[in-house]
């Protein structure tokens, strides 16, 4: 894969956590690379697979939902329908032919920055690794 | 849409807080090529006033429906915005932040170059959105400032006294014939000499005479519609056959042929169909039962008041409330039949049983009486029901009874120096700001405490009871002959809760208490708005942690009551009719039940209570025809973001 492609990663956070965790790490100065593009909705639970499934259609590499810890939902157990709703989906990308590692659901917390900038750097390398979605797509439209 | 978008993007500078990273002046020129955007302006600082005068003269003078402020995180200045927006006439839901500081500036200040096209491309997700804006209202609930307590426990006693004082009206329901609860049945209170009546005789009589309060005993909550604000409850009264013109003077206990167990003290003692439930019962009459009672009419003829009417039938009460306090309390671990030894012997008893043994006004006067005679040898079985230690038992520590065991333990040592006392644990746990104490003080008396690791079983033979232990610091087999088994029973959650849930929306832990909205951060209140829960229905609690959580709910439904409108944010979940089938999937993805199935004609269509709604939206994700949308996120607006990551798709 050539040295220059850089994912374009679309990230659904929480209001409640993840939203937060990423205001922190802005906060904090934590850096992390420059390959998010960050869509708030309230709660994990609110992210409709065909939101992920767009994402790739316009052009993303990767996905990343991100919401609240199990446990701590701000709607009590929104987290939990998020998780069912993207296992779920990630099985039915793989018969798509998209690799289940470019989505990615993840638990941070208001206080987890750290977290996040671990969580994004890993996601950029993985997805470096798979290589760009975008030309595929095209070729298979 | 009724006219046509016309996006004003104002770019901050924060200073040099973004525009040290991002070179501003290019993310400008790049915003005002975006579809619908009419003027896109930078200042050094939006939010200060001459930042939003820029916004309120683009509104007024350049004619800008929709507004995109591209600066620090709406957690910090989004109210600011929507206010300038306002003030302007513009609803202030139509703006669209875009967080360019904390998710773009600060993070990225080692690659500036890749910032600022990350910041391009933000902006281009935020106008696309900001286009498909609609204004919205925020939905407001005249605020109904009176409470509705259901349990008169501990909880729910502190509660509505605690609300009364502060002037609100309180409508207290009572399922038994007095309130109390069962704290005024322990025998005494740990460091005190008296006991559970004694202590709460002066909150019961504050309760009574308190004209805020209006007290329902014999009643059950039946049905609650409504939300926070104003809810619609129901109650029955439950007849009690005897008014207020009772004397007590006991001429129908006298007559009256049926015989029961008294609940009061834990099936110790007898007591009759009609009967006051105990000596300081508020309200300070008979009661009658209504299982036990044959209607026979021997009291009716004695009662010389004419107190008593058989004929007397449930009544129907409604109440309005702006919120709900739970406070049903617990139900004690009722050990199965043969758990060790329990309903075996009469020489196996509770520890709640016990409280009632050492009450001066119980069942024996006070006296430690089992089996008929004082016991030489007392072993006590700690975590009966709790800590997993029997296949019945529950997983949670109940906290309150390894103070409440030493304490009596210590009464009886006091009462009978002669007795033997084996205490055997798994685990002692006082907590509490004096309660260690009490375990010194245990430890420097005779008590023998016997730690286990394997559960001790108890042997119910003919000659008598013993109980087998393996002590695990001796690492020896240990056979205990007793006169008196006393099990350390833990709280459970209360009987009443699935009648409780079948009314009130309230969720249920995994040990079965009811859920708190924040096991840590919003202990008192159900996670849905104008419910509060005081007491043992949420976990275990004693009496000072119940008085707390009591109070806590009191202040909480104040700070309610406090407003006179309940203002609920617009973002909630709303039905488009015509697109709806009725499938009700949406109905069980909601967690605070504000979703309902009507009946339309000959079809039915989902329906949204706004005031209950939090503006999840997990019932938009969940709905297969796009009939329901939340306001503000929309999937129109959210795809509208999606489909703007990529500049070759912006404005299809």
């Amino acid at each position: 894969m050539s040295e220059s492609f850089e994912p374009k990663i679309v990230v659904f956070a929480c209001n409640w956590c993840t939203y937060a965790a990423l205001d922190l790490a802005g906060t904090s100065r934590i850096k992390y690379p420059p390959n998010f593009l960050v869509i708030k909705v309230m709660c994990s639970g609110r992210v409709d697979p065909q939101f992920v499934l767009e994402a790739f259609r316009n052009g993303a590499d990767g996905v990343l939902v991100a919401g609240c810890h199990p446990g701590d939902c701000h709607y009590i157990e929104g987290n939990y329908k998020a998780l069912r709703r993207i296992t779920l989906m990630k099985r039915m990308l793989e018969k798509f032919g998209i690799e289940k590692e470019r989505v990615r659901l993840e638990w941070i917390s208001a206080s987890e920055a750290t977290r996040f900038a671990q969580i994004a750097n890993e996601m950029v390398e993985q997805i470096k690794a798979l290589g760009p979605l975008a030309p595929r797509l095209e070729v298979s439209a | 849409m009724s006219e046509e978008a016309k996006v004003g993007v104002f770019v901050c500078h924060c200073g040099m807080n973004i525009a040290g990273t991002i070179n501003v002046k290019e993310v400008v020129e790049y915003a005002r090529t975006l579809p619908h955007v009419a003027n896109a302006n930078e200042y050094v600082f939006m939010c200060s006033a001459p930042g939003q005068d820029l916004i309120r003269g683009g509104i007024k003078k350049n004619g800008i429906n929709r507004v995109v402020v591209a600066a620090c995180s709406p957690s910090m200045h989004e109210p600011t915005f929507r206010a300038a927006m306002a003030e302007a006439g513009l609803n202030p839901y139509l703006l669209e932040m875009v967080n360019i500081r904390e998710h773009s500036a600060w993070v990225h200040s080692h690659e500036k170059k890749r910032a600022t096209e990350k910041t391009k491309a933000l902006i281009r997700m935020g106008v696309a959105k900001a286009v498909l804006l609609e204004p919205l209202e925020e939905f407001r609930i005249r605020m109904q400032p009176t409470s509705l307590v259901l349990g008169g426990g501990v909880a729910g006693l502190r509660a509505s006294l605690d609300l009364a004082e502060r002037g609100y009206k309180v409508h207290l329901i009572e399922k038994l014939p007095t309130i109390g609860g069962r704290a005024v049945r322990l025998g005494t209170i740990a460091h005190s000499e008296i006991s559970g009546t004694d202590l709460l005789k002066p909150v019961l009589d504050a309760v009574e005479s308190n004209p805020n309060i209006v007290t329902y005993v014999n009643s059950e909550l039946e049905h609650v519609d409504g939300s926070v604000g104003y809810f619609k409850a129901k109650a029955r009264r439950n007849p009690r056959y005897v008014n207020a013109k009772c004397t007590l003077c006991e001429e129908c206990i006298r007559v009256c042929p049926v015989e029961v167990a008294d609940e009061y003290d834990y099936g110790l003692s007898k007591r009759k169909a009609i009967y006051l439930p105990f000596k300081e019962a508020h309200p300070h009459i008979m009661a009658i039962d209504p299982v036990a009672c044959n209607k026979c009419g021997e009291c009716v003829k004695v009662c010389e008041p004419g107190a008593i009417n058989l004929e007397e039938q449930p009544q129907d009460i409604e109440i309005v409330a702006g919120g709900l306090i739970l406070a049903t309390g617990y139900s004690p671990y009722d050990p199965p039949i043969g758990e060790f030894g329990y309903g075996r012997s009469d020489k196996v008893l509770t520890l709640f049983q016990l409280e009632r043994l050492l009450d001066p006004e119980g069942p024996t006067n006070g006296k430690l009486a089992v089996s008929g005679s004082v016991p030489k040898n007392i072993v006590f079985i700690m975590c009966v029901g709790s800590l997993g230690i029997t296949e019945n038992a529950h997983p949670y520590c109940s906290r309150m009874c390894c103070a409440s065991s030493l304490k009596n333990m210590i009464r009886i040592t006091q009462l009978y120096p002669d007795t033997t006392i084996y205490a055997l644990y798994k685990d002692i746990r006082t907590y509490a700001r004096r309660d260690e104490k009490l375990y010194e003080l245990a430890t420097e008396s005779k008590i023998k405490f016997v730690n286990f690791e394997k559960t001790p079983t108890v042997n119910v033979g003919q000659v008598g009871v013993s109980v087998q232990v393996r002590d695990a610091t001796l690492q020896e087999n240990l056979v205990i002959p007793a006169d008196a088994v006393i099990l350390a029973v833990g709280m459970a959650p209360s009987e009443d809760l699935s009648k409780v849930r079948s009314v009130v929306k309230v969720g249920c832990s995994p040990e079965g208490f009811i859920r708190e909205a924040h096991v840590k951060l919003r202990p008192v209140e159900a996670p849905a708005d104008g419910i509060f829960l005081a007491g043992a229905i949420t976990s275990p609690k004693n009496v000072l942690e119940t008085s707390m959580a009591g109070s806590a709910t009191a202040a909480k439904a104040s700070t309610l009551f406090s407003q006179e409108e309940y203002r609920v944010e617009p973002i909630t979940a709303q039905v488009t009719e015509e697109l709806c089938s009725g499938c009700a999937i949406c109905i069980a993805m909601c967690p605070y039940g504000a979703i309902s199935r009507k009946t339309v004609g000959e079809k039915y269509r989902a329906e949204v209570d706004r005031a209950l709604c939090k503006a999840c939206g997990a019932c938009v994700a969940a709905c297969p025809s796009g009939a329901m949308q939340q306001a503000g996120f929309k999937d129109t607006q959210v795809l509208a973001q999606v489909v703007a990551i990529s500049e070759r798709r912006t404005g299809s």
